[in-house]
């Protein structure tokens, strides 16, 4: 079967059509767990962020998307404070990211780490409490590494040699890993990239047990588009680091937005290829 | 078999080579785990041929073979430095910035001490190039063993960090690691532990105690931490053995140890293929 895709729209239309969507806001009475006010972040005097603002309450699950090169990367690292902004503000449960930051649980792209390192899960794990590897592990921290990974389902994975787990397993160490300091804001960045059909499905799924949960707050980018219709909450979409939607998946996955958003991954359809490689 | 380590022992150059052997052995592994690890095997040649343009260097300013150590660790350091600046800020592996700066390091070296005079101190290139345990002076071997320990104490004190960081950079920083400044420390400890060395074992030679305990010890260690005490017990103990065995068979002490390593090496990958 063949999928039609619509040709990709020029930047100006895409902005006009996400412009004229309706575009429903969080209630303001809410709980904030995110704040980005008026961010704007320049990296050796190219402007990546550019005013941005928008805020993510307790409980949602928010799918922040955009082309290549949009900024999502640099915002994501600007909210866990590996990257300075320039001026505006971000703030994690109300304190700055230099403190807010251990509210935060990151799940990063597969791809990232050094596949080739003598690790096994546990280790991963304990290492986010300690906020350093493990030479030696205490009976109290495995124990809480294994209750962590007993939450999704990975508990025979405790043990078990990183290098030789499935991509699937992998995001699911990692994402043990991000919950087991008790987040209040999980961040997922590509966490399908490099994974296999079934991997990704069992992804999508414990990802959508996190999209029901009223307490975690949590921020997806992916090309995925199957990720974000079973998951998003609310979308934010970016463009040349400008927030261009910030809406419910329904207003921007309607029949306009649809189209931008097919013409979006129409775009980045050979990245999202490379990634899924 | 009492006497095989005993006798040699009677000698106070046996003695003094047994201490150097044991603490160059046992920096250079615990080193080169996080070396290998890096996928930087070449570092430990690339600086030892820095060390040898930096002793090149202090010769052509005068300096005897001793003291030109001296002029030799910051101008290493500087070569790791700058090894480091490349891998960080440009896309090249470090195999290509080592390449660079060994070839750039070593050219410097032999222009150097090719710009000296007949009138000049003589100089020993091949014990330079080779290194010779034996004959290692006392004051030589209070330094060897100072930094050893100094480089040991500290890598043992930032293992936990710098082992986060090398397992994956930007999870290491989320988590407050100072990264760069690790890396960054991680080399020019290298190149300081590379220019004493090479006072013992040669410029041609160190880089085989920096990369085959620990590439020995990743073959079967399932942790980082067990790879770390393996490789530093696999380099004591071929260290020490061969140092022994080339007193007995009269062979070159530093390369009779690096083949004792080797051989260590080719059993665990063995092992290592087996256990499979």
């Amino acid at each position: 079967m063949t999928t039609t895709v619509p040709p990709p729209m020029k930047s100006l239309e895409r902005r006009n059509s996400a412009r004229a969507l309706g575009q429903t806001r969080p209630d303001p009475a809410m709980a904030h767990v995110l704040d980005v006010e008026h961010v704007k972040i320049a990296i050796r005097g190219r402007t990546i962020i550019d005013g941005m603002s928008f805020w993510v309450p307790k409980g949602e699950f928010v799918c922040l998307c955009g082309p290549n090169g949009a900024g999502k990367s640099t915002l994501l690292k600007a909210i866990m404070g590996l990257v300075p902004i320039t001026s505006g503000r971000i703030t994690i449960r109300g304190e700055e990211v230099a403190a807010g930051h251990r509210h935060v649980g990151y799940v990063p792209q597969r791809k990232g780490f050094d596949r080739d390192f003598p690790a096994r899960a546990v280790d991963l794990i304990v290492a986010a409490l300690r906020g350093k590897w493990p030479a030696h592990i205490r009976d109290d921290e495995r124990e809480h590494a294994r209750r962590a990974l007993a939450k999704i389902g990975g508990e025979r994975l405790l043990d078990k040699p990183l290098a030789g787990l499935s991509g699937g397993e992998t995001q699911r160490v990692f994402l043990a890993r991000a919950l087991i300091t008790e987040p209040s804001l999980l961040i997922f960045d590509e966490p399908t990239a490099g994974v296999d059909a079934r991997g990704r499905a069992e992804l999508i799924e414990l990802m959508m047990q996190i999209s029901r949960s009223d307490e975690l707050a949590a921020i997806l980018v992916t090309h995925n588009l199957a990720a974000v219709a079973a998951t998003a909450e609310r979308i934010v979409y970016i463009e040349a680091g400008q927030l261009l939607c910030w809406g419910l998946p329904e207003e921007l996955l309607g029949q306009r937005s649809l189209t931008a958003l097919a013409a979006f991954q129409a775009t980045d359809h050979h990245a999202a290829a490379a990634d899924e490689e | 078999m009492i006497h095989f380590f005993a006798d040699p022992l009677h000698f106070a150059f046996m003695q003094r080579a047994l201490v150097a052997g044991l603490a160059v052995a046992a920096v250079c592994a615990v080193i080169g785990v996080f070396i290998v690890q890096r996928g930087l095997a070449f570092l430990g040649d690339g600086l030892a041929h820095a060390a040898f343009g930096g002793i090149a260097i202090g010769l052509f300013l005068g300096a005897s073979v001793e003291h030109a150590v001296w002029i030799a660790i910051p101008f290493t350091a500087a070569v790791a430095l700058g090894i480091g600046f490349v891998l960080r800020r440009t896309s090249l592996r470090g195999d290509v910035a080592t390449g660079v700066f060994f070839s750039f390091s070593f050219a410097l070296g032999v222009l150097f001490l090719g710009l000296r005079t007949a009138s000049d101190r003589q100089i020993d290139v091949e014990s330079l190039l080779f290194g010779n345990m034996l004959a290692v002076a006392p004051e030589v071997l209070e330094v060897v063993v100072a930094v050893a320990v100094l480089a040991l104490v500290l890598t043992v004190a930032l293992w936990s960090r710098l082992a986060y960081a090398i397992f994956d950079p930007e999870l290491a920083a989320i988590s407050g690691v100072p990264v760069a400044v690790l890396e960054y420390l991680l080399l020019a400890e290298t190149a300081v532990v590379v220019v004493v060395a090479v006072k013992t074992v040669g410029v041609v030679l160190v880089s085989s105690f920096v990369v085959i305990p620990a590439a020995t010890a990743r073959l079967v260690g399932s942790t980082l931490a067990r790879a770390t005490a393996l490789a530093l017990a696999i380099g004591m103990l071929g260290a020490a053995v061969g140092l022994f065995v080339s007193f007995h068979l009269d062979t070159p002490t530093a390369a009779t140890i690096i083949l004792i390593h080797c051989a260590g090496f080719a059993t665990a990958l063995a092992w290592s293929r087996l256990r499979r």
